[in-house]
């Protein structure tokens, strides 16, 4: 099963590259042929322009390109089921790639192309924040996931390698009750009951947590999710019930083993 | 896990919105002077040519007030959110623009260069791309202005044969054929500027048919 989970994102890094349905235009115009003042300043500011607007398009595709590789490897770092023993070595990979992405945004460029580079971020941010959870049965503060982000430069100075919006944050934690939802369900099944109970209490607190916060879009799913997580919990503890009703020795002896 | 985080959270996002709202404010001022703008500028299509000085003249008091409104967007961004809030006020600006390309080139038969925007708004347009350090206007802001203008130019080639002035159409196609063979310079991928810069073939086809039918009459030769 944990195969399987690797070798889904590889589907990113063996696409071949899409080929232009036209070609680029390149090069100036031909101004040496006769025409008019006016034409002349026209296609001379606009040969500018068409130089701008393709760098612009470039950095776009290259924050694409790197943002997607990020959530394919993020994907690699750890899944409900286990942190995977390359976690370390996936995560060096990641800051990588996000040192790569980091080139592209600087300065106001962080916030031009942040609706690019935010899904690979927020996947970066669940993935770690899963990471965490497992851990220390916490949750993972921004200040943390700007310290995972951070590097040493060449002055031996740490600093990270990009901003890390608000908005970045909560969307990425707010992935995080599905992922706790999988490891929840499968320690029920597994009979874990210390799991069991670590999740419910995150996940609860999570919840208290994220009402404080009203923002709209992917938030509002976690009201849905959380409902669902409480079911399941109470089909289990309503099991569990019936079985000490039936026979209770058996249920002791399963908290204790 | 600590409820703090998200109670600090939560201030941040107000303040946060407190400051959209203003922006939003200021950004509805300027759409409410570009709307006058366009009134009058709008009259430009009832008068003939040698009229359309006074009809520019006109809107000279709005491109001030057009500067004032967006120094006042100015003053609430910092150069590093820049982006963050553009979309806010991006469609106002490009609105602007439109007015001061249409409006340049009533008066002077030309295409408005990034300079003539920088004199009459105040703000320098951002051609290079280049690291935002101060308020700009951006160069899509600009050619979304001048997208704008072609379809003011199909009117305006109508409009012009009403007033009986059977010469300016022939003048506004040759300019709108030029105007138009710097924007097929360009490789725009598909976004606005694209969905928009396929529209101008409708205006250049109109355009050409007012030309079709003054020919055709022998009114011009």
């Amino acid at each position: 099963m944990s195969e399987t989970a690797e070798q889904i994102p590889q589907q990113h890094e063996q696409r071949p590259a899409k080929k232009p349905r036209f070609e680029k235009h390149k090069g100036t115009p031909d101004l040496s042929q006769p025409m008019s003042e006016t034409k002349r300043a026209i296609l001379t500011s606009f040969t500018q322009y068409r130089d701008t607007l393709d760098a612009h398009y470039d950095r776009r595709e290259r924050v694409i390109k790197c943002s997607r590789d990020i959530t394919a490897l993020s994907k690699k770092i750890d899944s409900p089921d286990r942190v995977f023993a390359d976690a370390e070595s996936k995560q060096k990979q990641v800051l990588e790639l996000f040192r790569k992405m980091s080139a592209e945004l600087q300065g106001s460029n962080g916030y031009k192309y942040n609706r690019q580079a935010t899904p690979g971020l927020q996947e970066y941010i669940e993935a770690i924040g899963l990471w965490t959870f497992l851990r220390d049965s916490t949750l993972i503060t921004k200040q943390q996931v700007v310290e995972s982000l951070s590097v040493a430069d060449e002055s031996g100075e740490v600093k990270p390698l990009l901003m890390v919006s608000d908005e970045d944050y909560i969307l990425g934690v707010s992935d995080l009750p599905g992922e706790v939802n999988r490891y929840c369900i499968n320690s029920i099944g597994k009979g874990d009951r210390n799991a069991v109970e670590r999740s419910l209490a995150f996940l609860r607190e999570l919840k208290e947590g994220i009402n404080f916060v009203l923002c709209g879009g992917r938030i509002r799913d976690l009201d849905k999710k959380i409902p669902k997580i409480e079911k399941a919990y109470y089909s289990m503890s309503i099991r569990d019930d019936e079985m000490a009703k039936i026979n209770p020795t058996a249920v002791a002896a399963a908290a204790d083993a | 896990m600590d409820v703090q985080v998200f109670v600090d959270l939560q201030n941040q996002f107000d303040s946060e919105s407190s400051l959209r709202e203003e922006i939003s404010a200021a950004t509805k001022e300027l759409h409410k002077t570009c709307r006058l703008a366009s009134a009058k500028l709008s009259k430009a299509h009832a008068v003939p040519k040698t009229q359309s000085k006074q009809v520019t003249d006109s809107v000279k008091e709005q491109f001030a007030t057009i500067h004032t409104n967006i120094e006042a967007i100015a003053k609430q961004v910092r150069p590093v959110t820049f982006y963050r809030y553009h979309d806010m006020w991006s469609m106002a600006v490009q609105n602007a623009c439109a007015m001061v390309i249409f409006a340049v080139y009533l008066e002077e038969s030309r295409l408005a260069t990034a300079a003539d925007i920088q004199s009459y708004l105040g703000y320098r347009v951002n051609v290079t791309n280049e690291d935002v350090t101060e308020f700009v206007i951006t160069l899509e802001e600009y050619l979304h202005g001048i997208i704008s203008l072609f379809s003011e130019l199909s009117r305006l080639a109508v409009n012009s044969v009403i007033v009986n002035d059977v010469q300016r159409p022939q003048e506004i196609s040759q300019f709108a054929s030029e105007l138009y063979a710097g924007f097929q310079l360009l490789n725009l991928k598909n976004d606005s500027l694209r969905r928009r810069f396929d529209s101008i073939k409708y205006d250049i086809k109109k355009i050409e048919e007012v030309q079709y039918d003054l020919r055709v009459r022998g009114l011009i030769a």
